[in-house]
């Protein structure tokens, strides 16, 4: 086990820069997830840490160690691919002993880490199979064994559940986080899906354009995003965005009016800087942050197009009268049989022009 | 359903009917031909005297000698190389991929007379680049086209400059084929890249080489431009003469149908014999 350090890790590719100063302090048995929208560069630093992909600026530590300059084969890490990566031509038991036999380690060792691997991951009668008699899941548990018989001190995840169907991905979210607590291993875990993010994360790393956006634990994310992007990124169905104005401050709140909405007056209170009179904002609601008529700071009449029922929770996909659309939570017992809806915003985030959090 | 078919069936008619005549009807022709003796006017059927013959003719056992030695040297020669040819070709550091594609394919687009005479003047005893080089290094110049090894090793020669770059780009493909996450996965797990080729790459490249080597034991079972050309019609005195030439021989100069048909179903019948041998050595394991 070991804790992995980036410091203003820079990736370029030519002239492209794709990776601009990451920072990420991951602490040893940590279950990190790097999540962010395709091109984010989420699997270059996944690579990066590996070491199948250079280091243009800044410096990896696994372990205390700057492994910068280290082979892949001698950080310390085992990684789990997208694809799977597994050896077509090869058993299930040739393929999670090949690396130790290749390296000349003890037979006697092979035969007991590829037992343990295969025990843990339930694989064991599958051991003559080879790869193409296998299901998905089954593939995914072989690529794992993989890297669980390196022993490493950090495994690293590309994607593992991303060609799987739902209901298997579920299964294997559940298995890799036994896989965690049973072997207390630091994992770094790379996925554009943050509901994979959320339930699996220790910390959730959120990146966008190369950037880090923001680090927490994926409550910590949900409940106090930086950003609108984050905001915006964690949380399914996403947080729904309203343009708001500015039309009254004091020195510890300011009083928005939402766009097309002259009666709907949201008082925020912020410890850090107001906004001026007149500054445009957006202002963040999530779907469960709705109520009845009311209820909340502001009230929203709002025709509804479509409801999604999914048994005790509903959704309710609306438009203001701005033409704004909306997604509203509710009890499914308190879906109405109108085609309009008076709302309530309970809790609202506020953000700038440019998409900063004000608070 | 029935009618589409029919339509369809009369597009494809004035194909099969000349697939037929030219195609199939000589295979069967030349089947019937191999059981006549067609020295005699007119033929007569005796289904012995071509095949009987074809067990007692040296000149045939010579030219299946010849053949077979060309194929077991050859090939395995012709297809190693191939594949080193192809793994350079997909290396990343190679600079101008298209250039050395293009160059390792072009002997395939020369024309057979021509590149023929190149070769006999490059091997040519006297003046030919070869034997200066020879020369050149303190080694003695070789008569390659008096002597039957010299010979043979320059039709092998020849052969396997004409066709490695062809199997060259079919073996790119399929070394393209490979994902390259395998290969991270074993540069993970500590392999070297000399091992990643043997246990890896060769596998996986399986089913092509053996593609290759049938395409190339079929060619070679034909082989008739490069003796004819460049060794002048199987010489020295028969030394690099093949089945090919043999069949040539027997069915346009000395106008025996019959026998030249029988040694035609005798290459056919060995290209395919040693052909499922090959695959069935190579099946993938169940």
């Amino acid at each position: 086990m070991a804790a992995v350090t980036l410091t203003n890790v820079i990736k370029r590719f030519g002239v492209y820069e794709i990776i601009h100063g990451a920072n990420i302090d991951i602490a040893d048995g940590e279950f990190v997830v790097f999540v962010g929208p395709s091109g984010c560069g989420k699997s270059t630093l996944l690579r990066m840490i590996a070491g199948l992909e250079d280091i243009s600026g800044g410096e990896i530590a696994i372990g205390g160690k700057v492994m910068n300059d280290v082979e892949p084969a001698d950080r310390g890490i085992a990684m789990v691919f997208q694809s799977y990566a597994l050896y077509p031509h090869m058993t299930v038991g040739q393929n999670l002993s090949f690396g130790l036999r290749m390296t000349g380690n003890p037979k006697e060792d092979t035969d007991r880490r590829v037992k343990r691997a295969s025990e843990i991951l339930r694989i064991s009668e599958l051991m003559a199979r080879r790869p193409k008699q296998l299901s998905g899941g089954q593939r995914q548990r072989v690529a794992i064994g993989r890297a669980i018989v390196r022993e490493p001190q950090v495994f690293l995840f590309d994607e593992p559940l991303s060609n799987l169907d739902a209901e298997l991905r579920v299964q294997m979210r559940v298995e890799i986080s036994r896989l965690h607590k049973e072997l207390g291993t630091t994992m770094i875990y790379v996925t554009h899906d943050q509901t994979e993010a959320m339930t699996l994360a220790d910390r959730i790393v959120v990146l966008r354009g190369g950037h880090v956006e923001q680090i927490g634990r994926p409550l910590d994310l949900y409940d106090n995003p930086d950003n609108q992007f984050v905001a915006g990124f964690v949380g399914s169905p996403k947080m729904n965005f309203i343009k708001g104005r500015v039309v009254g401050r004091n020195t510890r709140s300011v009083t928005v009016e939402l766009v097309g909405e002259e009666k709907a007056r949201i008082i925020q209170p912020l410890a850090g800087a107001v906004p001026e009179t007149g500054a445009k904002v957006i202002v963040g609601v999530r779907p469960e942050h709705f109520g009845n008529a009311g209820e909340g700071d502001a009230d929203l009449t709002v025709g509804i197009d479509v409801v999604e029922h999914l048994g005790g929770t509903s959704f309710i996909y609306a438009r203001t009268a701005h033409g704004e659309d909306l997604v509203i939570q509710r009890d499914a017992a308190k879906v109405p049989e109108t085609s309009e809806i008076t709302v309530s915003i309970r809790k609202s985030y506020l953000f700038d022009e440019n998409g900063q959090r004000l608070r | 359903m029935r009618y589409q078919n029919a339509t369809a069936y009369r597009f494809l008619t004035p194909y099969l009917l000349i697939f037929a005549i030219f195609w199939v009807w000589p295979i069967i022709s030349s089947f019937m031909i191999s059981f006549q003796a067609t020295r005699t006017v007119p033929w007569r059927f005796a289904p012995t005297f071509n095949w009987g013959r074809l067990i007692g003719d040296p000149a045939f056992f010579n030219a299946l000698k010849n053949t077979l030695l060309i194929l077991v040297i050859q090939v395995p020669v012709m297809i190693s190389l191939a594949i080193v040819m192809a793994v350079l070709l997909n290396s990343p550091l190679l600079k101008a991929r298209a250039l050395y594609r293009f160059a390792f394919f072009a002997p395939v687009v020369v024309g057979e007379v021509a590149y023929s005479a190149v070769f006999r003047l490059m091997f040519n005893l006297d003046f030919g680049i070869i034997n200066k080089l020879l020369a050149g290094v303190g080694l003695v110049k070789i008569d390659w086209f008096s002597n039957v090894t010299p010979a043979m090793a320059l039709i092998m020669i020849a052969v396997t400059w004409r066709w490695a770059g062809y199997n060259a780009i079919i073996l790119l493909a399929g070394l393209q084929s490979i994902p390259e996450d395998v290969y991270e996965a074993a540069t993970l797990d500590r392999v070297s890249k000399v091992k990643q080729f043997f246990y890896i790459t060769l596998p996986l490249l399986k089913p092509v080489i053996v593609f290759c080597a049938v395409l190339s034991i079929i060619g070679t079972m034909q082989l008739f431009t490069e003796p004819f050309l460049i060794t002048e019609r199987g010489g020295p005195g028969g030394g690099t003469e093949t089945l090919g030439l043999l069949l040539y021989r027997q069915g346009f100069r000395s106008l025996n149908f019959g026998y030249a048909s029988a040694v035609a179903y005798t290459m056919a019948g060995l290209a395919i014999t040693i052909t499922l041998v090959q695959l069935w050595l190579t099946r993938e394991p169940k």
